[in-house]
């Protein structure tokens, strides 16, 4: 029957693009399946009914209320408009120099765009934050959007992110079944401190080699992103400098510090978190009953999102389990030629694919528990999975001529940026990215050493 | 129309009521970590409450969620289309995947629920959420299809109207 597990994982594809909300579409595309298999009786009706417990499982999953708790901390942010002020005492600092705004931008995306983690939103924010800086201050169009576009994606793999916490959440799970199935009944565990420690030196990486490429687009063609002239209202004080960056770098250090130290578990310090950036908006002036009334509405609706598409996805993963779809997936990149390589490779490129018409969430939710699992059992590090999968859709996001971020940007772009220019702008970045991924399958360390310094191993 | 706006009425009630939960959530995340390291003091019940207002939010908030049209949608294609199609495709998702999820989520929990109200069900932890709390989160179970449905009829309501050439818009207006 597996026949029928392969046929509802392309309907669902299928239908995904018809436009209904993701979450339900998973759920009632599988369930009509699960009811015609019930009928015809080639689908065991009583695997359904341990859904409730697997329901209460997801609301009762400790390590995901990290999710809605950073929400609220990135929301909050971003209402207070610290990313504004960031930006502009950056661009105010770097303004003189070539290429300086975009490094701001590049800056900014890392430390800030993380809050939702849905790929759309950071690079709309962006987008709007930083578009009509750069073409006002002559940056031709094509090299502002490809800025935009990166660094809007890139805050999604840089610690703390909410993709990071789904991730690891779904690691966790993984590696376990890999093990049990390998004959290893006390499995070794990885946690989302695991994958926020690997995440950081790719992360880091790819700000700096942004950066690098925005040097350089400076030094040799100056014209694409000029140097700001100096102004009388442009000078910017130390203490500005401090004011803008201090606090939410402050902020963004100790709940990374704290997780990667051990001191505090992901939710504890995303609570710490949403705390202290409550606490900076009120010493902004910024929060008022209006402002928090629409902070925690904003923060349901995310979590809610969130939540919905994994409870879809689970209905999802029931049925094509139902139907052997996993053992079909288990078989295929078992007999791959080319062994674990070969396995690696295939299933990177099918999520690159899917990248173009699923979003981070559905795809870590719905495809990396189906195929993280066989690939674990191949012997591969789980966290260097994990942030070669981020890399990965971080890249198909960018790719045109379908990559999400792109979309999203073209929405909010002016009429006088046209599409070619954003897809122009966005394929040297696009060629980092494959670059930091061959690095990163070349030397594995990049990931693997900063949590053997902090955990052992 | 009328019936669509008692709905959404209903759904947003629930919604902006949860939502402060949020908050709730980080200011007691925030005491929990100060208790702990600052008087070297725990409470399951205070960790449990956490768990027990994360589950609401995202449950009882689905409906609300659904009516402000933030359920993520794959919407390479749903952007381009007028309010005729888009109208069709609402009608049709609410009718062949929302309202038998729904259905199946509510009908497969009830047993579920039930058998913890009959077991008088508390916290497995000592010093954990007592009697009716841990029957009353898994309630939420059969809530939350119900008010996904209760949305989703108002979203086929308005669909229908569109289709009949009487409302502007399958999606309700946010305001």
């Amino acid at each position: 029957m597996e026949w029928i597990a392969g046929l509802l994982f392309l309907s669902v594809i299928l239908l995904l693009l018809a436009g209904f909300p993701v979450a339900f579409t998973l759920g009632g595309t599988a369930l009509i399946f699960a009811g015609i298999g019930v009928a015809a009786g080639v689908f065991n009706e009583a695997l359904l009914t341990g859904l409730p417990n697997r329901v209460f499982g997801i609301m009762s999953n400790e390590t995901l209320i990290a999710v809605p708790l950073f929400v609220f901390m990135g929301v909050t942010l971003e209402r207070a408009r610290i990313a504004e002020e960031l930006l502009d005492t950056l661009s105010r600092l770097f303004g003189r120099l070539g290429g300086g705004l975009g490094i701001s931008v590049t800056l900014v995306g890392m430390l800030l765009a993380a809050s939702t983690g849905i790929v759309g939103a950071t690079v709309v924010t962006m987008g709007l934050l930083s578009l009509p800086t750069m073409l006002k201050r002559g940056y031709s169009p094509a090299v502002s959007a490809g800025t935009i576009c990166a660094s809007g994606t890139l805050g999604q793999i840089i610690p703390p992110s909410i993709i990071l916490v789904m991730l690891g959440d779904v690691m966790t799970s993984a590696y376990q079944q890999a093990q049990l199935s390998m004959g290893i009944f006390s499995p070794q565990t990885v946690s989302v401190g695991d994958l926020f420690a690997g995440a950081l030196v790719p992360g880091l990486m790819l700000v700096l080699l942004y950066v690098l490429y925005i040097v350089v687009v400076a030094i040799v063609k100056p014209e694409t992103m000029p140097a700001q002239h100096r102004e009388a209202d442009d000078r910017v004080s130390l203490g500005q400098v401090l004011r803008a960056l201090l606090p939410p770098l402050a902020l963004v250090f100790a709940v990374l510090g704290s997780i990667l130290t051990g001191r505090a578990t992901p939710t504890e310090a995303a609570g710490v978190g949403g705390m202290g950036a409550l606490l900076l908006a009120l010493l902004r002036g910024q929060l008022d009953y209006a402002r928090l009334e629409d902070i925690v509405r904003a923060t349901l609706r995310i979590s809610s999102m969130v939540f919905l598409i994994l409870i879809g996805a689970s209905i999802f993963s029931l049925v094509f389990r139902g139907y052997g779809g996993d053992d079909a997936v288990h078989a295929v990149l078992e007999g791959l030629p080319g062994g674990v390589f070969g396995a690696v490779l295939v299933v990177m490129f099918v999520m690159f694919l899917l990248g173009f018409v699923l979003d981070f969430i559905e795809i870590t939710f719905v495809v990396v528990p189906i195929v993280g699992p066989v690939l674990l059992a191949m012997g591969l590090d789980p966290v260097w999975l994990g942030v070669m999968i981020a890399v990965n859709l971080q890249t198909s996001f960018l790719t045109p001529p379908f990559g999400f971020a792109l979309f999203y940007l073209r929405g909010v772009a002016p009429p006088e940026v046209p599409t070619g220019a954003i897809y122009r702008g966005v394929m040297p970045f696009v060629g980092i990215q494959l670059l930091a991924l061959i690095l990163l399958a070349l030397f594995p360390e990049l990931v693997t050493w900063l949590p053997d310094k902090i955990y052992g191993s | 129309m009328h019936t669509a706006s008692r709905i959404d009425r209903f759904s947003r009630l629930l919604g902006h009521a949860a939502a402060w939960l949020t908050l709730v959530m980080v200011v007691v995340t925030f005491g929990v970590v100060v208790l702990r390291y600052a008087f070297d003091l725990g409470f399951i019940w205070l960790q449990e409450s956490v768990t027990w207002m994360h589950a609401a939010v995202f449950m009882l908030g689905a409906a609300y969620t659904l009516q402000m049209n933030e359920h993520v949608r794959v919407d390479v294609f749903y952007r381009e289309f007028g309010p005729r199609r888009r109208a069709l495709v609402d009608l049709a998702g609410v009718i062949l995947f929302l309202m038998p999820m729904t259905a199946f989520l509510a009908w497969a929990a009830w047993d579920f629920v039930a058998a913890s109200w009959s077991l008088r069900e508390a916290s497995r932890e000592s010093g954990g959420l007592p009697y009716p709390m841990i029957p009353l989160m898994k309630s939420i179970l059969v809530v939350m299809p119900l008010t996904l449905a209760l949305q989703g009829a108002a979203i086929a309501l308005r669909a229908i109207a569109v289709l009949g050439g009487s409302g502007a818009d399958s999606r309700t207006d946010p305001t």
